[in-house]
């Protein structure tokens, strides 16, 4: 039996026949790898929403200083002037209503948008699960709602939905790629500018998402976009969507950055815990290692056996940790929005994991200076130590 | 079977400045399938000779020949595997690993040997048998009494047929019952099985029982009547 093998059940039997030691061990590592995955997964969600990718065609037109979707207004007219801009392939307005303007990790954002061809052509991307869009057609107070906000209210196809004085029925529910449609109602642009302005004006959107039909024109045409209301009582600010969503969730990113210090810090935090209980499980085993070495076991026998046991805990706790902030993750439906952006906390197995093999790795790292005093010392100090 | 030869054996050892001489030119002889009792007062070397003989201390000058092979030019690894294959050790205080049952504190040396689980299983049962444990075998050093937990650590000495066997001090911590079924154990291994002892003790009835006694004094091997008066001396001066 090769040294590596033959170490395997000895440093198994100690593990787990010293179980209050390795369970505390083992629970402090996956307490500190759970965070760290966990943060890790916020990082990524923030990341996918607000990364620019080298095709994206797709503009957001804004109230000019305004930050919110209840302050940003501009008139719906302005969709055939946007329409005549060079480059620009569709413009469709879309009123924006939530229940919460600030950071919240339940909004109800409706998006209410045109009753013709604009639904179609959006779900034709995504699956619908169930329902369908000839219901929304329908009725007037129809809404089609994304999964991730259905999961999160428990809502299905045929039900009464109310949030933010929006009172509506739910034609279906339906997946996509796109965060921002999973976490949305998108409602008949008409209904909502009634609703929203409690039987106000018409002709009122939040914003515009334009089209544009070649990546390399969307400064070109967000410059013209901006140009052509410069002088109007309703100026605008566009940006590409991912510069969008990145700007709204300014305070969200700042957050999150500051977690994945605090992700980072208890990986370090899993080094100190495992190479603590590394050092003392090395001390208090002096004996044992000198009555291997005399029964003739090699000194990197024993390192062998001190570097296993450490990846073990870290393999353990790691595995716990990182696998329990998938499940706690996939099963909570996390999402933050602000302004009516949304970025979703989603289930990475990426940092799944990296939180498993870095637990592993820092493990068998912390290990190390543990395990070459043990193999170094000599058989009789040791008999002598203890 | 290996004879094993001491020449000029040397130990020393630093404490700060002071330097100890544990052991000063031993010369050794012991033959074969030998049963042989060091005694000696405390300090006076046995357990250090013990230990140069078992591999697991470096002489500081001298040799120490077993079966032909001087085991001192032996590097790390070379030696374990030479104490794997020759020694089997007990130890005074049995040291037991506390997280392995009796069987499993057996098995130990024998992970180390090219052999099937079957022959393992087999070896280790054989022990257990010969010392009276057989029914012990799922028991933790925690649940055995000295006396069976020193006939376990004998079991793990024999288990891989070890050429010669070093005991120090085996019936130290035992009862007088204890002390004699494990006495009789290693007279039986020596007779029967022809395997060298070299057994370290305080008890002159214990080394009664050996084929020979060396008699250790200051680091020094004396004949049986300086070590008599030695210790008819070091009696005076405990009475005084």
């Amino acid at each position: 039996m090769n040294s590596f093998l033959r170490t395997i059940p000895f440093t198994w039997k100690n593990l787990v026949r010293r179980p209050l030691r390795t369970g505390l061990t083992v629970a402090g590592i996956a307490v500190a790898t759970f965070l760290f995955s966990f943060v890790e997964s916020m990082r990524d969600g923030v990341s996918k929403a607000t990364e620019a990718g080298a095709a994206e065609t797709r503009l957001v037109v804004y109230r000019k200083n305004r930050f919110c979707p209840f302050a940003s207004q501009l008139p719906q007219s302005y969709q055939r002037s946007i329409l005549n801009i060079e480059g620009v392939k569709s413009a469709v307005p879309i009123k924006i209503v939530v229940n919460n303007c600030r950071a919240s990790l339940d909004v109800v954002t409706f998006r209410g948008v045109p009753d013709e061809g604009y639904m179609q052509e959006h779900i034709a991307q995504a699956q619908l699960r169930s329902g369908s869009i000839s219901d929304w057609q329908s009725r007037g107070d129809a809404v089609l709602i994304g999964a991730a906000l259905a999961d999160r209210r428990r809502l299905r196809a045929g039900d009464r939905f109310d949030a933010a004085g929006v009172r509506s029925w739910v034609a279906g529910v339906f997946d996509s790629d796109d965060a921002q449609d999973r976490n949305v109602a998108y409602a008949h642009l008409g209904f909502l500018q009634e609703t929203a302005q409690r039987g106000g004006t018409g002709g009122i959107v939040t914003q515009f998402n334009v089209e544009v039909d070649d990546p390399s024109k969307m400064e070109a045409v967000a410059a013209a976009i901006d140009e052509a209301f410069a002088h109007d009582q309703y100026p605008t600010t566009t940006r590409p969507e991912s510069a969008f969503v990145a700007r709204a969730a300014r305070d969200v990113i700042v957050l999150v950055r500051f977690a994945s210090i605090v992700g980072w810090a208890s990986l370090a935090a899993v080094f100190a815990l495992i190479a603590n209980a590394i050092a003392l499980a090395v001390r208090d085993r002096i004996r044992d290692h000198a009555i291997l070495q005399t029964l003739g076991w090699t000194g990197a026998d024993i390192a062998w056996m001190v570097v296993m046991e450490a990846s073990m805990l870290g393999a353990t706790g790691g595995a716990i940790g990182a696998i329990g902030a998938h499940a706690a993750i996939a099963l909570t439906h996390l999402n933050f929005t602000m302004e009516g952006v949304s970025i979703e906390v989603t289930a990475s197995n990426a940092a799944t994991i990296a939180g498993v093999l870095l637990a592993t790795l820092l493990g068998a790292v912390a290990g190390v200076v543990p395990a070459l005093s043990a193999a170094r010392r000599e058989i009789v100090q040791g008999f002598r130590t203890t | 079977m290996s004879t094993i030869e001491c020449r000029n054996l040397r130990k020393d050892y630093r404490r700060g400045e002071e330097v100890i001489h544990t052991l000063q030119d031993v010369d050794i002889d012991i033959h074969g399938g030998s049963f042989v009792a060091l005694m000696g007062p405390s300090g006076s070397g046995k357990t250090t000779l013990l230990n140069l003989l078992a591999g697991i201390d470096r002489p500081t000058g001298g040799t120490i020949t077993i079966g032909g092979r001087d085991i001192g030019t032996l590097g790390r690894n070379a030696l374990a595997a030479w104490r794997s294959a020759n020694v089997g050790y007990i130890f005074q205080l049995y040291n037991l690993v506390p997280v392995l049952t009796a069987y499993e504190n057996v098995e130990m040396p024998l992970l180390l040997h090219t052999l099937s689980s079957k022959e393992r299983h087999q070896r280790v049962t054989e022990a257990l048998e010969l010392v009276g444990l057989a029914d012990r075998y799922s028991h933790y050093p925690r649940q055995l009494s000295g006396g069976q937990e020193q006939r376990v650590a004998i079991a793990r000495a024999i288990v891989t047929r070890p050429t010669m066997i070093l005991a120090d001090e085996p019936t130290g911590d035992l009862d007088r019952t204890s002390a004699m079924q494990v006495m009789d154990l290693l007279v039986r291994l020596n007779k029967e099985r022809n395997q060298t002892i070299v057994m370290v003790t305080h008890d002159p009835s214990t080394a009664a029982r050996a084929g020979r006694t060396v008699h250790l004094e200051k680091g020094k091997i004396i004949d049986a009547a300086e070590f008599n008066q030695a210790t008819r001396t070091a009696t005076i001066g405990a009475h005084q």
